[in-house]
């Protein structure tokens, strides 16, 4: 058994960032990945992030658009908290190290996103996320927290509403071990994978969001799923808003602006969900390119522009779709990009059940609501993950080690859970995963009706029957990938299930919600959080209400 | 149709698999290594989590080339000399003369190798942390962040794209026969460091006191195979001279 006060379970953004603010507490942290640190999907963020920093912003104006931009399902005490410490965790990425671009006179540069209403988001050209990390990564290496390569956590114990540990697997020899703790924090990223074409590393399968749900916490406003409008055709690969921002247009097959009929004031610059559904729209009624995509011109931008503030896009083109930007227009279509829902937790990461934090793409505080403002994720990380390293690291300090009988006890349950998974015969994970994925796209993807849903709902259904007799045939020791990827789609059954009920009972559309059935928002019986807790093998769903201070909810136009 | 002929190990042997699949528009050969994990052989295994040339996880040898399986296309290497039975680790592909279809993927060089196409990584990484790969920096910054040029950004900008993938060191020569050399990423490491305005100076001649030596900047040949391979264009050797300049600037002081 290994043990630590506090152990982060994730080593993206937010999990480096809670485990250094915990140690500068002089807590005995570490952290456990299933891929080193800086190979976390984090290090894949282009574009930027947000802080008020400019001269004439103000964090108020942030709160505003990004409320605005959740189609007033955000938590607003907890937006007030990401806006108003936005500067403040910026600075200090900036004095750890990171490559911000400059503007003249040395300051961070900023460049408009999205849904904003100033130039916001500061950027390391558009390779943010990696210089966030890489930063992040160097600083925690200087700090001396213990970090477990390699190694996924395929359990939470518990003991009477309280998180004492985890069970995990060592990729290296695929031995189960148990790790004790005072506090856990979740900060396992999102479950992009679910969903055929998504922009997001191959290795977020949300796993971890089913390991909370699994141990009885609720999840939240999973139905909320962002559909990125600008995903390299094929690959679906991330073309960054930033190159919206720097001035690129979008032309259907007619060679059409189309985006002046959706959003005539904001164009191309218009919050997510609108563009995604824009350029669906555009690909449904026939007006896109043959195979089902739009294009992203920026060939008017001009050679050094494009080889200044957006080369990591130019080679993306080049090197997965064989199109040189400055030549020639992207070839883009919509993909999953982001998940609003996750693990219900507060503003200082806590989830219901005593012990465990969850911050991240895998948590819910309720920053992002119905929809995700661009630049606005990678700061939740950062915020969120330095306030739970400190409470945690606060909160160790009086509570005793729990005792070993639950880690046993949980380590016996998987390793029966295990030895029942090997076998010659069965399914097989891939099919499952495949269709899986196929089907969240088809029935709860960018449109969603009722009869989709029950559609969808149903084959999510049977692949779950199906899941029950996958089985893993090798039995190599070392890097047993079937094993890992087993244990995985089973999560990811548990995911889709949630999202997809959710999206079923939501009778309104918000946000990346969007119902043809029911095209308004109805705040009168859904201005509220969806909540689903595994009863019996079932998500059983409850709602609650939404944090309102001070902007009223209004019609949400650009 | 390609056939992947991979190479595999374990503990006690080492033998060469050959695997033929159907080949799909752009196919990338991490893609084609998922296929046949997923449809024709389970135990194969390799390392991955992007797919998109920015984690540097799939670093490997195709047709004796270091280089990211994420980045490389089927219809490319597939059309290469395998360079099947040299000993020798090459910089680039090389078009083969006639209709090949095979393509010779093997794990990355002067690494040990745990199984398959994964290889200890540890040695690497606890190369690259020797130099204390870090900004030290005093816990309060300045009012309003610290300010930087854009030309010094330029600068660093080159060193800061590296992703650790280890493909440099996988094709150095030094690295090859020494295995306390320090690594072309290192040592570019060092020098995105070095030039950082925010590094205090203590720590900055620290490092370079450490990099001065026959495992650091002394012992690279400069034949530029580090850069030639390099998937994010950070140039290793240009680092190392001018690291090695800045320690022959201060001895002249
Ligand atoms: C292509 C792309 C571009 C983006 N660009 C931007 C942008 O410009 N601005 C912005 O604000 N946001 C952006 N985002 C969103 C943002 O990058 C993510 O929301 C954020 O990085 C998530 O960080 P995280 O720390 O929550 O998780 P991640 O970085 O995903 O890290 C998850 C960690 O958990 C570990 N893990 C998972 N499961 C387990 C397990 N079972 N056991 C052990 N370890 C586990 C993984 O190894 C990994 O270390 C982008 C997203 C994508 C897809
Ligand atoms: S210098 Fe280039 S080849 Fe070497 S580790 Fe960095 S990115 Fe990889
Ligand atoms: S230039 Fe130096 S570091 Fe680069 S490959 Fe050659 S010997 Fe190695
Ligand atoms: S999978 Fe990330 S670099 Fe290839």
């Amino acid at each position: 058994m290994i043990e630590h006060d506090i152990i982060v379970i994730g080593g993206g953004l937010s999990g480096l960032r809670a485990a250094l603010e915990a140690k500068k507490h002089g807590a005995d942290v570490a952290v456990i990945s299933k891929v080193p640190p800086i190979r976390s999907h984090s290090v894949a963020a282009q574009g930027g992030i947000n802080a008020s920093i400019g001269s004439d912003d103000s964090w108020d104006s942030h709160a505003y658009d990004t409320v605005k931009g959740s189609d007033y399902l955000a938590d607003q005490d907890t937006v007030e908290i990401l806006c108003k410490e936005a500067p403040e965790r910026v600075y200090e990425m900036e004095n750890w190290g990171t490559l911000f671009s400059r503007t003249e006179d040395g300051t961070i540069a900023q460049r408009p996103f999205g849904g904003a209403g100033f130039p916001r988001t500061c950027y390391a050209g558009d390779r943010t996320g990696h210089n966030l990390l890489h930063t992040l990564y160097e600083q925690v290496l200087r700090s001396g927290v213990r970090i477990y390569n390699e190694w996924m956590v395929t359990r939470l114990a518990t003991d009477s509403n309280r998180c004492t540990g985890f069970v995990a697997l060592n990729l290296l020899d695929s031995e189960l071990e148990t790790f004790r703790a005072k506090a856990v924090i979740l900060a396992t990223g999102g479950y992009g994978r679910i969903y055929q074409r998504s922009t997001n590393s191959i290795i977020n399968t949300g796993f971890g969001i089913s390991l909370a749900y699994r141990a009885g916490v609720p999840i939240q406003d999973m139905e909320f799923v962002q559909f990125h409008p600008t995903t390299l055709w094929g690959t679906n690969i991330l073309i960054t808003e930033g190159v919206r921002g720097e001035g690129g247009y979008l032309y259907n097959k007619d060679h059409e602006r189309f985006m002046d009929k959706y959003a005539p004031e904001s164009m191309e610059l218009a919050p997510r969900d609108i563009v995604a559904r824009s350029i669906q729209t555009e690909i449904d009624e026939g007006r896109g390119f043959p195979g089902g995509y739009v294009q992203l011109d920026i060939t008017h931008l001009g050679k050094e522009l494009i080889n200044e503030r957006l080369s990591g896009i130019r080679q993306i083109c080049i090197d997965f779709a064989g199109v040189d930007p400055i030549k020639e227009p992207i070839p883009v279509q919509p993909g999953h990009h982001y998940s609003m829902g996750g693990i219900s937790s507060s503003k200082d990461g806590l989830t219901p059940l005593d012990g465990l934090y969850a911050i991240g793409e895998c948590a819910c505080i309720s920053v992002h609501g119905a929809n995700r403002l661009g630049g606005n994720s990678l700061l939740d990380t950062i915020v969120f993950g330095k306030r739970a390293g400190e409470h945690a690291a606060n909160a160790v300090k009086n509570i005793a080690m729990p005792s070993e009988y639950s880690l046993n006890e949980s380590l016996a349950e998987e390793r029966s859970n295990i030895d029942s998974m090997m076998g010659d015969s069965g399914e097989s994970f891939a099919d499952v995963k495949d269709e899986l994925r196929q089907t969240m796209q088809k029935y709860v993807g960018v449109y969603r009706n009722r009869e989709g849903l029950e559609t969808g709902l149903a084959s999510v259904k049977v692949l779950e029957k199906r899941g029950e007799d996958i089985h893993v045939k090798s039995r190599v020791r070392a890097f047993n990938m079937e094993l890992m990827n087993v244990l995985e789609v089973k999560g990811m059954l548990d995911i889709a299930r949630v999202i997809t009920e959710g999206a079923l009972v939501r009778e309104e559309s918000r946000g990346a919600h969007y119902r043809t059935d029911f095209l308004e928002r109805d705040d009168e019986k859904w201005l509220k959080h969806t909540l689903a807790y595994l009863k019996d093998g079932e998500p059983k769903l409850e709602y609650k209400d939404v944090t309102i201070t001070q902007f009223q909810p209004k019609r949400r136009e650009y | 149709m390609v056939y992947l002929k991979i190479k595999r190990q374990d503990e006690s042997r080492e033998w060469y698999n050959s695997f033929e699949i159907e080949e799909t528009a752009g196919m990338t050969v991490l893609e084609a290594l998922f296929y046949v994990q997923e449809h024709m052989d389970g135990s194969l295994c390799f390392r991955y989590a992007c797919r998109g040339a920015v984690c540097g996880s799939c670093g490997m040898l195709i047709n004796r080339v270091p280089r990211l399986a994420c980045r490389t296309q089927v219809g490319i290497a597939k059309k290469e000399n395998t360079r099947e039975g040299s000993d020798d680790i090459f910089v680039a592909g090389q078009k083969s003369e006639e209709e090949n279809e095979i393509i010779l993927i093997e794990p990355l060089s002067n690494l040990k190798v745990i199984r398959d196409l994964v290889v200890d990584m540890d040695i690497f990484y606890n190369l690259v942390d020797s130099i204390k790969p870090w900004i030290s920096s005093p816990e309060k910054h300045p009012e309003g962040g610290n300010l930087m040029s854009p030309d010094l950004r330029e600068k660093i900008e080159k060193y800061t794209n590296c992703i650790l993938c280890a493909c440099c060191h996988g094709a150095c020569p030094v690295a090859a026969k020494d295995d306390t050399y320090l690594s072309p990423a290192t040592l570019a490491k060092a020098w995105r460091m070095h030039l950082d305005s925010r590094e205090d100076d203590a720590s900055r001649q620290e490092r370079l006191d450490f990099v001065n030596s026959e495992s650091g900047v002394w012992g690279c040949d400069l034949v530029y195979k580090c850069v030639a391979v390099c998937p994010k264009k950070v140039p290793p050797t240009m680092g190392i001279k001018a690291l090695r300049e800045q320690i022959e600037k201060n001895k002249e002081k």
